[in-house]
């Protein structure tokens, strides 16, 4: 099966390898500013990749990933300044650095797996707004609970640079971040549970009834989905170096992951490197100098979006794409 | 020499003019001075980033219309590059480093502490300072920065000029309660109210926290009411603090003392209130009467005089301190006789100077100095804004005790 | 008697949640939209009673009709221009999208217009309380509770009694047999979100006497939205009181027994579980009978 999909994919797959070494000479060629670009692109293509692990392939919209955003980010930060403590972090801040990651993830993989089971059974609008809920109690409790040091704000211990600039320290992490989700996501589409997945977004209970163990194959992408974002989370809190809860259970987190999907098409995996591409483009250097319309502008982009384009750039484009070959074979 | 041949090539790559960073113009007009920076326009601070904004915007096309400033022989125009953070830390680090990117040399601050931090993170590898009016935070000034300025005491240091206050007072208050919400700035300040109210000796009776956002406050209040103490002392912003003050008001809950940090140093507030608004106590930075002496605009009046021609927005003490960034920058770089970021570092954290905004010396992590640029004690007096300590400043003598709310003319 | 007076604060913040709530259950219950705009028009709700207080001094009670019309006209051609567009183009999860992209645009509007300060409207009134033993209560949220009781039997009055009212139900409840009987479903939705956007305006003036308000509070009333037809059931006026009471209940306890700080984390913690419990909220989808 897999041998099978790298031999269909080998165009896409040699283009993806290309533009991955493209990408690692960026931070030797283009100013910081736009390393810092190319940093926030990688982290919401790879944000938007780990949503559609559930929300693309399952059919199951979270309206409140960046629980796990933060989640990660506070319980790697909370385990590197807590359990490993400064000194730990100073003489090895590498290994640090990787259990942080780990312990982030694990939060993360741990909080879904309990929630997994009840909140699954929720679908659509009912699911969508159960994990914004789980979002907000997360967050609430973080902000509240001394102990979280969210409202005081959480200093991260510093990584090691290896003799590059910060953000291209952070570029390649979240470059390798991205790669890693995207090798994931392209297992799953191309493995069995990828058809079960399928089959379910377009009928859960037809799918369940011909066999396809569903419950297992939701959790499973809830699980996953959880634990990667948490990773991107806890790189993301590296990368500014100091967080509090605002800074990492942000609504518009949530909804952005959403948005790169729409805007690239939902399901593909090269939607959401699209979408985030433009919207971050758009956002942060477009709009980057507009005082005080940006929000406006961001906001009308999203509707026109929605409106124009329904199926995503790459939807509109297969539509494109199928009509005109369709036209040249009717043509006698 | 790496430096040229990336901007070349980038010239090469870029498509579009705005995604470049914007040239460095050259020698043949007025040479220019570029302070770059970030404030929040929109989201919760934005009332705030509009005082500050205006602030630095008044102080830049005064001194422009002055024929700009002269530094070690050279003049210079100044101008604003600022861009709206909209508090996300992220869309800030990332335009923090296009200015950089830029070559911007000299920064202003944005508002709280999760957005000045992580960007002073990157001012300060890049070795340029940035001067702030909106972080107050403990944790801002205890990193072991060397480039950030702020223009007040950090949080916790804010309170000690009025526990002296409080000390003056006959009937002498004994018991304090706090109010604070649940953000980084209200938090340490209530720590450090806590912490130098008790060290003055008064009793502690009991410490409330609420959410960063209340739309009620009355279960808080009605405990107030049952465990009233001698002064209530509340950190919060603005709009929460309106609130607070309503809502006592409203349903009859007194105390001796009213203190609230942020909210009857603006016009709205009071307004709102109307009468109920006198008696009640604030730390103040900042009045317009004050006689400080300041090297351009000369004093605070005539500074508040040419704010009302260019803006219509009322006059908050932010701007002041805004526009005291701008001026304490030009000082430091006339005193350095230089442009070079890292020379103006040195020559601000010398800074010993009168502005209009008052006294500027900075402590050596980088806050406003606890005794020169602490607070003085307002208290709203007939719907003003009046200084009532200490002695030196004050404007109008204190109301004291002050009436209950039904009392209140 | 702190347990009394806890329980009359709830009970007056519980009846602010319910009508600011109202609008955003019956357009879920009749379009199935998700509206995230809907804390927005709260907002424009509240700056138009605030700006005609402030530029002729009308009592802000007064002004909650004309806001009610604007807002009723502003949510029909929204509906109808933007949102039945999206859903048609899209989905309805994609239209919640079209909704957030609203959000923005209006809340930057509003900064814009009013500039980004607080804004609080103090009529006469506002400073005064009744006191019953040792119960306290400020007379302005009573006059907010009793317009919020009054506007929710209202709108309960117009969707029971009247010929709007049954069609509405009649669509939501089947739209395509409705159609067949020569109801203009278009024409409902465009009403029914028209309707909405007046209950929202109304909620936002009477909260624009009750607390000082900035443009940024939108987000908050769309989620205090959200957790009060959680709680209450979809798209009834009464699931909405119910909810609202429930959550001003459980707001004011969660602070006298918790801690102050906690009222939120509670809020949405019962959201969470009430959805895995109960998900159509305690009385159900109005609805959903026929569905």
């Amino acid at each position: 099966m897999l041998a099978e999909a790298l031999a269909r994919h080998r165009w896409w797959i040699a283009l993806t390898l290309l533009g991955i070494a493209a990408a690692a000479v960026v931070p030797f060629v283009l100013m910081p500013f736009h390393v810092r670009v190319g940093q926030m692109i990688l982290l919401s293509t790879g944000l938007g990749l780990a949503w559609t692990l559930l929300g693309g392939f399952a059919g199951y919209w979270s309206f409140g990933h960046t629980a796990f955003i933060g989640l990660g980010a506070f319980a790697a930060g909370l385990f590197e300044v807590n359990a490993l403590g400064t000194e730990f972090m100073r003489t090895d801040p590498l290994l640090g650095f990787a259990l942080g990651l780990l312990a982030g993830m694990a939060a993360c993989a741990v909080a879904a797996a309990l929630v997994a089971w009840p909140i699954l059974r929720l679908r659509g609008i009912y699911f969508a707004v159960a994990m914004l809920g789980v979002a907000q109690v997360l967050s609430e409790l973080t902000n509240s609970i001394e102990a979280f040091q969210g409202s005081l704000g959480l200093v991260l211990p510093r990584i090691p640079a290896f003799g590059l600039r910060t953000e291209a320290v952070f570029y390649y992490l979240l470059l390798i971040a991205a790669v890693i989700i995207l090798a994931i996501a392209f297992l799953v589409k191309n493995a069995r549970i990828g058809q079960g997945l399928a089959a379910m977004r377009e009928d859960e209970d037809t799918a369940r009834m011909l066999g396809v163990p569903t419950e297992r194959y939701k959790i499973t992408m809830f699980v996953l989905s959880a634990a990667l974002t948490g990773a991107l989370g806890v790189i993301y809190a590296h990368s500014l170096g100091y967080i509090t809860t605002g800074s990492v259970y942000r609504t518009d987190f949530s909804l952005n992951m959403i948005v790169y999907n729409l805007l690239g098409g939902i399901g593909t995996l090269v939607g959401p490197l699209i979408g985030a591409a433009i919207m971050v483009l758009l956002t942060q250097v477009v709009l980057g100098s507009f005082l005080n319309l940006h929000m406006f502008l961001t906001g009308a982009m999203l509707v026109a979006l929605v409106v124009a384009a329904p199926k995503g750039i790459m939807g509109g484009l297969a539509g494109t794409w199928q009509s005109w070959r369709r036209r040249r074979t009717a043509a006698p | 020499m790496a430096r040229i041949a990336r901007r070349t090539l980038f010239r090469l790559a870029g498509g579009t003019a705005l995604a470049m960073p914007a040239l460095h113009t050259g020698h043949a007009q007025a040479r220019k001075l570029v302070f770059g920076g970030s404030v929040p326009l929109s989201g919760g601070a934005a009332e705030t980033g509009l005082n500050v904004n205006n602030g630095y915007a008044t102080a830049v096309k005064f001194i422009n219309e002055q024929g700009g400033v002269d530094i070690a022989g050279t003049r210079y125009q100044l101008e604003l590059k600022l861009f709206d953070d909209a508090s996300d830390p992220s869309r800030a680090t990332t335009l923090i480093q296009r200015l950089i990117d830029d070559r911007v040399d000299f920064f202003l601050g944005s508002f709280g502490s999760n957005i000045v931090l992580p960007t002073a993170a990157i001012t300060e590898r890049a070795e340029k300072p940035m001067v702030q009016a909106g972080g107050g935070s403990d944790q801002i000034f205890t990193q072991g920065y060397r480039y950030v300025f702020g223009m007040y005491p950090r949080a916790t240091r804010q309170f000690q000029s009025t526990v002296a206050f409080f000390k003056s007072l006959t009937p002498q208050p004994k018991t304090f309660s706090v109010i604070a919400t649940n953000d980084a700035f209200s938090k340490t300040f209530a720590a450090g109210i806590v912490k130098d109210c008790t060290a003055g000796g008064f009793q502690l009776i009991e410490n409330y926290l609420l959410p960063e956002q209340i739309s009620d406050t009355s279960s808080v209040l009605s405990s107030v009411r049952s465990k009233t103490p001698d002064m209530l002392l509340c950190a919060m912003h603005d709009q929460n603090s309106l609130l607070v003050a309503r809502q006592m008001i409203a349903t009859g809950t007194n105390v001796g003392l009213l203190f609230q940090g942020l909210g009857p140093q603006l016009t709205s507030y009071r307004e709102a209130l109307g009468r109920y608004a006198n008696g009640i106590f604030y730390p103040t930075y900042w009045d317009r009467r004050s006689t400080w002496k300041d090297p351009f605009f000369g004093s605070p009046t005539k500074f508040a005089e040419y704010y009302a021609k260019n803006f219509t927005r009322p006059l908050a003490y932010h701007c002041a301190a805004g526009a005291a960034c701008i001026i304490t920058y030009v000082k430091a770089m006339q005193a350095a006789r230089s442009i070079d970021p890292v020379k103006v570092r040195d020559a601000l954290a010398a800074t010993d100077l009168e502005t209009l905004y008052g006294r500027i010396k900075f402590t050596p992590e980088g806050d406003g100095d606890a005794v020169v640029m602490g607070p003085s004690v307002g208290q709203v007096l007939k719907g003003q804004g009046e200084v009532v300590y200490p002695a030196g400043a004050k404007t109008a003598d204190l109301l004291w005790p002050v009436p209950d709310w039904d009392k209140k003319s | 008697m702190l347990a009394v007076q806890t329980i009359a604060d709830g009970l007056v913040l519980g009846g602010l949640y319910a009508l600011a709530a109202v609008g955003f259950s019956l357009i879920f219950g009749v379009l199935g939209v998700v509206n995230l705009s809907h804390g927005a028009i709260v907002m424009m709700g509240a700056y138009l009673t605030w700006f005609v207080w402030h530029t002729t001094g009308l009592d802000p009670l007064l002004a909650i009709p004309p806001v009610m019309l604007v807002l009723f006209a502003f949510g029909y051609v929204y509906q109808r221009g933007l949102i039945q567009l999206a859903v048609d183009r899209s989905s309805l999860l994609a239209s919640m999208l079209v909704t957030f992209g609203v959000a923005l645009m209006l809340r930057n509007l509003l900064v814009l217009v009013f500039s980004p300060d607080f804004k609080s409207i103090t009529p006469g009134y506002a400073f005064n309380y009744l006191r019953l033993g040792e119960v306290t209560i400020d007379l302005v949220r009573i006059s907010a509770l009793a317009a919020s009781l009054a506007l929710l039997g209202a709108l309960a009055w117009v969707l029971n009694r009247t010929r709007i009212g049954r069609v509405i139900r009649a669509t939501a409840q089947q739209e395509l047999a409705a159609r067949l009987c020569g109801v203009n479903a278009r024409h409902v939705y465009g009403m029914t979100f028209g309707v909405s956007a007046a209950f929202a305006g109304a909620s936002g003036a009477i909260l624009g006497i009750v607390l000082p308000f900035a443009p940024p509070d939108e987000a908050n009333w769309t989620l205090n939205a959200f957790v009060v037809v959680v709680l209450g059931g979809v798209g009834s006026p009464s699931g909405a009181l119910l909810g609202g009471l429930v959550l001003g209940l459980i707001s004011t306890a969660t602070s006298q027994l918790i801690g102050p700080a906690f009222p939120n984390a509670m809020m949405f913690l019962i959201l969470v579980l009430m959805l895995m419990v109960r998900p159509a909220g305690l009385l159900g989808n109005a609805f959903a009978a026929s569905r």
